[in-house]
């Protein structure tokens, strides 16, 4: 593993933290950690309390340092601290566990033009609220409204900012905006117990340990909770007191406005922009809000479809501080696990190439989610079976038949399908169904006591990406009259997303099926989870009403024009002959 | 920016053909709007005919 540790311009073991330098920067900036309501130097503390408690000097902001332009810094510093010379470092680890803990961002609501974020002083978000109520923040504790510093007395909350909205793409609920609004009512109502609260929801979602209790006491205390989310504020630009239009739906008042001080947008989080970065780094998949995907969502909640990487914290969905604490210590313990393990146990289930046969084309590594198998061009691909799990994608795709599969070899699949379709075929549905959703809905149908009709016969690969076409076209070749390829959702792939493998395949199926004259119809794809089914056994259902419909001349027909051509053998190409043979 | 088009879809299992929005890069599980199946082809885009 490499890393990157960026230059700080200042020797951490000489800087005493004295802040002589920031004293005589002359260079200024918004503060971030302050969310831009204060300013800091060039050279400063990126917040208090930061581990290490030093000055880093940050050099977008500085005159320069080549040539040096002010060096003012390092002027005054007595220790010498200041090292403008300083570079980024390279540092190569060996590690045998990695924690993804990348963190979130948050939602930035000026695209909500109904809020007026960023036209009105007098709407800020729940981070800016944080750093004016905080005793360490730009007012020091003192609560003014960014228009004339004056202690708002009417301050309202609106939930859901940028959280279940899908019309702008954030359909997930950010889980912690809800008791962070109550918590801050509560702060309000303890320093300075004569202001109004108002608090603007869709539901108050109050399901931790003591949350209730926290929700009530805000009511106690005198917030006024409304539910409905206001369609509009407009702002009197000489006081700066924002209308807030909303429909409360829990009265039957219908349309209410408030005159407010202030109003406070409680955002939701979005998943770190870099995370796609990681993601690429370390071969990890996405959810469809964006959050790094669990191998396990009950059996593995903290480990990543990767081998030997965990997830803590809210890259993985949002939580609270106290549910990321729970996910750090469990991500840790796994890792140490991992660690102490001194060997490792890996599946039986994974792939051998064979050096004689490969052909050198790459494409096996291309189709690996887990990048497991190493090819370098005009190389003989290999595989790194520590990395491998075992989908079958690989072998799948291999068309020179280099790849085995262990277990689930073409030979023994070929074998079963050929096993399965030997007697009357024409009466049976035949599916192939992935190991972890689709073969497991099918058993949940059965403990279910769902009926479905009872002509399917079901073949399991671990996962829909190890069926090749070839496997397809055999069935077809014995005389099945459809066929149905099934596997997981594409949220749940165990495989990371091996499964879009899957569908690039049965893509080129049906079109290979219609040059070949058979209706693609005869070829069925469907996404299966292991608690649905009610949806295995209607597929089955719809299968075997498709099986119906064709007829014995369909099926011989498919017989015929399925058979695979024989291969052209190119003649050996003539040596060329040596040049003094040829002049003889 | 991604390229964003629309794309003739057909179900194989209701038979059903539609447009919906394709997006470079974008993955995304497809479903039949009518049946809800997932058994979903894509169509190449028909020529026009030449002038």
């Amino acid at each position: 593993m490499t890393i990157r540790k960026k230059a700080r311009y200042v020797d951490l073991d000489l800087c005493n933290s004295c802040g002589d330098c920031a004293d005589v920067c002359p260079q200024v900036a918004p503060d971030e950690y302050q969310m831009g309501l204060s300013s800091r130097k060039a050279v400063y503390i990126p917040f208090p309390q930061a581990v290490p408690c030093s000055y880093i000097l940050d050099m977008d902001t500085c005159l320069g340092n080549n040539p040096i332009a002010c060096g003012k810094c390092a002027d005054v510093c007595e220790k010498e601290a200041i090292d403008f010379d300083d570079a980024d470092e390279l540092v190569t680890r060996e590690v045998g566990a990695i924690i993804v803990a990348i963190g979130l961002d948050v939602y930035d609501p000026t695209e909500m033009d109904e809020y007026g974020y960023t036209r009105y002083d007098n709407v800020i978000t729940s981070m800016e609220f944080e750093r004016l109520i905080c005793a360490g923040g730009p007012t020091m504790g003192h609560f003014v409204r960014p228009s004339d510093q004056e202690r708002p007395k009417r301050i309202g909350f609106i939930q859901c900012v940028g959280s279940r909205n899908p019309k702008i793409g954030r359909p997930y609920c950010s889980n912690i905006c809800c008791m962070n609004t109550v918590k801050d009512t509560l702060l309000l109502a303890d320093h300075y117990p004569d202001t109004e609260n108002f608090v603007f929801y869709q539901d108050i979602r109050a399901f931790g340990k003591s949350f209730e209790d926290m929700f009530q006491r805000s009511k106690e205390a005198g917030t006024r909770y409304i539910r409905g989310l206001p369609g509009d504020i407009e702002e009197d630009p000489e006081t700066g007191t924002l209308t807030v239009t909303v429909e409360n739906t829990t009265s039957s008042g219908g349309l209410e406005r408030h005159e407010l001080d202030m109003v406070v947008l409680s955002v939701g989080v979005i998943p770190a922009t870099d995370r796609d970065k990681i993601a690429s780094l370390l071969t990890l998949s996405k959810t469809s809000d964006g959050f790094f995907m669990e191998s396990h969502p009950k059996l593995k909640p903290v480990d990543a479809p990767t081998r030997g990487v965990y997830f803590a914290g809210f890259c993985e969905s949002p939580k609270d501080i106290k549910d990321s604490v729970c996910q750090a210590g469990a991500a840790s313990s796994r890792a140490g696990a991992l660690l102490n393990a001194g060997e490792i146990k890996i599946e039986a289930i994974t792939s051998i190439i064979d050096p004689e046969l490969c052909s050198m084309c790459g494409l096996c590594a291309n189709v690996c989610p887990y990048g497991a198998i190493n090819w370098q061009k005009k190389e003989v691909a290999t595989v790194i079976e520590a990395a491998c799990a075992g989908c079958g994608a690989c072998g799948a795709t291999c068309t020179f038949g280099a790849i085995t599969m262990r277990h689930f070899t073409d030979q023994q699949l070929i074998a079963q399908v050929r096993a399965t379709l030997a007697e009357d075929p024409e009466e049976k549905v035949f599916v192939f169904a992935c190991n972890w959703c689709s073969y497991a809905g099918g058993d949940m149908a059965g403990i279910s006591r769902i009926q479905y009709p009872s002509t399917n016969r079901v073949v399991r690969t671990m996962c829909s990406a190890r069926v090749s076409e070839e496997m397809v076209l055999e069935a077809f070749r014995c005389g099945a009259p459809v066929v149905l390829v099934s596997g997981c959702h594409y949220a749940d792939c165990h495989y990371i997303d091996a499964n879009r493998q899957t569908v690039k395949r049965v893509q080129k199926l049906w079109n290979k099926l219609e040059k070949a004259g058979v209706r693609p119809e005869r070829l069925q794809l469907e996404w299966i989870s292991a608690a649905e089914g009610q949806k295995f056994a209607k597929v089955m259902g719809q299968m075997e009403e498709k099986r119906i419909l064709v007829t014995p001349d369909e099926i011989a027909h498919a017989r015929e024009a399925l058979k695979p051509k024989k291969k052209k053998v190119r003649p050996a190409k003539k040596k060329p002959v040596a040049a003094k043979e040829a002049t003889a | 920016m991604a390229t964003v088009t629309m794309a003739p879809f057909r179900c194989m299992m209701c038979g059903h053909e539609y447009q919906e929005k394709v997006v470079a890069g974008e993955d995304v599980e497809r479903s039949c709007p009518k049946c809800r199946s997932n058994s979903i082809r894509h169509l190449k885009a028909k020529k026009k005919p030449a002038a």
